[in-house]
């Protein structure tokens, strides 16, 4: 079978069998190691993570995309993740949302046509006391409003990355 | 042997048996969704709550194991109230279109909301739906009808050996399908109707047929390998409308294939031949018996018999044959290739066997050889076979010989014989087989024959009897 993942994915791997009691634990964090590598989730990819791990993809693919931080689909440079639960919610979420579709002219879930963005809804990231809060990529932004939400798509739009 | 008491009853069990297995025992029934005796342990549907003195909440009675001195209640008030909010859940996004659907009378979903649910429902936003994926020919999938009991992915998983059905997504979102959408690969796929507890997954061949409450059902063995997994054909007016399997635990447990489930369509095939039929005209029994008598006259014959003839047939042929053939020899045979049990082996890990004849070993247990330890045969031969049997097979090997076929032939089967005298199927007669394992069955006549054919036994009796008097026809 031809190879998808780096040689880097693989020792990430050994250096973190020896914590988990069976390999079958290791299912989540290979996802994520093999997501920073391709930025999402291919289904060759989730293939060979199966086979590494010794289950059926199927079950692979079950995991992915129980968790929405897996994506199964390509995203954008910059994926812009809103919360929209409770917490965020009171504070003005559902208008950070409107705001940011229409910035960006795409809908929730999609991704720009030059490849830059991609916006979705996400469940409670747990900082209800920084409400509204979103996730660039991996950073929290917190404390959000409208005016600061465009300062930082501006500033993304600038560094083009 | 340790005790617990489940309702007020005292009951025995082994260690390591959970509460349903028990309280059955007892004759107390919990309501489940995803239990299933067959398949792993989930705790998923929330159904079969029960309450346990000394235990805070109410537990799962599929997940805990009995324990010495427990005293279970299954029908307290919070267990009750229990159910009824579980039941409530799962009704959610259920269309309720029970009278278009194919389960109803026989669905889960439906026995336990009467007996454990309520009649009216609180919820009044949009129901969730789905666009149905087609999972090829045996099974018809209906989303919207799921409960997520996720039986059927433990089916393919554990039982069948295939991972080809999968959870995607995940709450409200969660799509029960097939990988990547693919039709379903299996040869077991009938099973995912038989343990789906709601309308969800269902039988394309039994699709809007008859309504499930119709059906009369007759226990009987499956045919179709030397397996024989204990089925049930339900049937109504004559006509049989589908086989489902019975659990016997040491043969076929809970399953059955899609090959054996279909088998019985042969038997209403308009291509049976249902009249004596002598080179290609149909004649009266009358003429049929007196012609058999003419060609066969009490000289040595060759007799083939198929191994998917019962116990009783097989011995009334070799009776017949030494009685009134002196010197005849009996030959079985079935399905080429195998022709002794040494031969018979397991196709797959899970039930079908390579004979694809059900008494291969009765067969033999007769005394009766092979087909390929047939040397010369007489100028007329007689052929007995009950369906099942590969008649192509020998029929290519006899070529030249003038062929007499008792049983149940097709047409195209016919064409290689001068002669044919329909007989009784697997559906339409009473007698017993063994099964691989040298496991005595007994099958059982669900439908009434045509009375246009008769029993090997009586065909045998008309021939035999020198002053004929063909009662029917």
């Amino acid at each position: 079978m031809e190879k998808h993942l780096s040689e880097k994915f693989y020792l990430a791997m050994k250096k973190l069998e020896p914590r988990y009691p069976n390999k079958k634990a290791l299912i989540l964090p290979a996802l994520h190691q093999a997501q920073e590598e391709y930025g999402w989730l291919p289904k060759e990819v989730l293939e060979e993570i199966g086979t590494y791990i010794g289950v059926h993809p199927a079950q692979i693919r079950e995991v992915a995309s129980f968790y929405t931080m897996y994506n199964l689909k390509p995203v954008g440079k910059n994926h812009l993740k809103i919360c929209t639960n409770v917490a965020c919610c009171l504070r003005g979420a559902d208008e950070l949302m409107n705001f940011a579709e229409k910035k960006l002219g795409i809908k929730c879930g999609e991704t720009t046509s030059d490849g830059m963005f991609s916006l979705s809804e996400e469940e409670c990231l747990g900082a209800c006391t920084t409400a509204p809060a979103m996730m660039a990529n991996d950073e929290y932004i917190e404390e959000l409003d409208v005016n600061k939400l465009n300062h930082f798509i501006e500033k993304m739009k600038v560094l083009k990355i | 042997m340790p005790k617990c008491t489940i309702d007020g009853k005292e009951v025995e069990f082994k260690p390591g048996e959970n509460l349903i297995t028990v309280a059955k025992r007892a004759g107390v029934e919990i309501p489940v969704f995803c239990y299933h005796p067959g398949l792993s342990v989930v705790a998923q549907c929330r159904m079969c709550y029960v309450e346990i003195e000394k235990m805070p909440k109410l537990q799962t009675a599929c997940s805990t194991n009995a324990a010495e001195g427990m005293v279970v209640k299954t029908q307290s008030d919070p267990v009750v109230k229990g159910r009824a909010g579980t039941m409530e859940f799962l009704l959610l996004n259920h269309p309720l279109d029970c009278p278009i659907c194919d389960k109803a009378g026989e669905c889960d979903l439906q026995d336990n909301s009467f007996g454990h649910g309520s009649a009216n429902m609180r919820h009044t936003e949009e129901r969730r739906t789905y666009v149905d994926v087609d999972m090829g020919p045996v099974i018809e999938k209906n989303m919207n009808r799921c409960i997520h009991c996720t039986r059927c992915i433990r089916f393919g998983e554990e039982v069948a050996g295939i991972h080809e059905m999968v959870a995607i997504q995940r709450g409200n979102n969660i799509d029960i399908t097939t990988i990547d959408g693919n039709p379903l690969q299996t040869e077991y796929a009938g099973n995912y109707a038989d343990i789906c507890p709601t309308g969800s997954l269902t039988l394309r061949d039994f699709r809007f047929r008859k309504r499930a409450w119709m059906l009369k059902k007759t226990s009987t063995i499956c045919e179709g390998c030397s397996k024989g997994c204990n089925m049930e054909i339900q049937h109504e007016g004559n006509v049989i409308y589908r086989c489902v399997p019975r659990e016997n635990l040491e043969i076929n447990k809970y399953w059955m294939c899609d090959e054996g489930r279909m088998n019985y369509h042969y038997t209403q095939d308009e291509k049976r031949i249902l009249n004596p039929r002598s080179g290609a005209t149909f004649i009266g029994w009358e003429d049929a018996i007196q012609t058999l008598k003419d060609q066969i006259n009490e000289k040595p014959l060759t007799v083939l018999v198929g191994s998917d003839l019962t116990q009783q047939e097989l011995e009334n042929i070799l009776e017949y044959t030494k009685n009134y053939h002196k010197g005849s020899s009996v030959y079985h045979f079935g399905t080429e290739g195998v022709f002794t049990s040494a031969q018979d082996l397991p196709v797959d890990k899970i039930l079908k066997m390579k004979s694809k004849t059900s008494n291969l070993n009765g067969a033999e247990k007769l005394g009766i050889k092979s087909v390929q330890e047939m040397k010369s045969a007489s100028d007329v031969v007689l052929v007995f076979a009950g369906g099942r049997a590969n008649v192509q097979s020998v029929t290519k090997k006899l070529e030249g010989k003038k062929l007499i076929g008792i049983g149940v032939y097709s047409l195209n089967e016919a064409e290689s014989f001068s002669m044919v005298l329909p007989s009784l199927s697997f559906t339409e007669k009473d007698g017993t087989i063994f099964n691989h394992q040298g496991i005595e069955q007994k099958l059982k006549r669900a439908i009434q024959p045509k009375n246009t054919i008769k029993a090997i036994s009586e065909i045998l009796m008309l021939t035999a009897n020198k002053k004929v008097k063909v009662g029917a026809n």
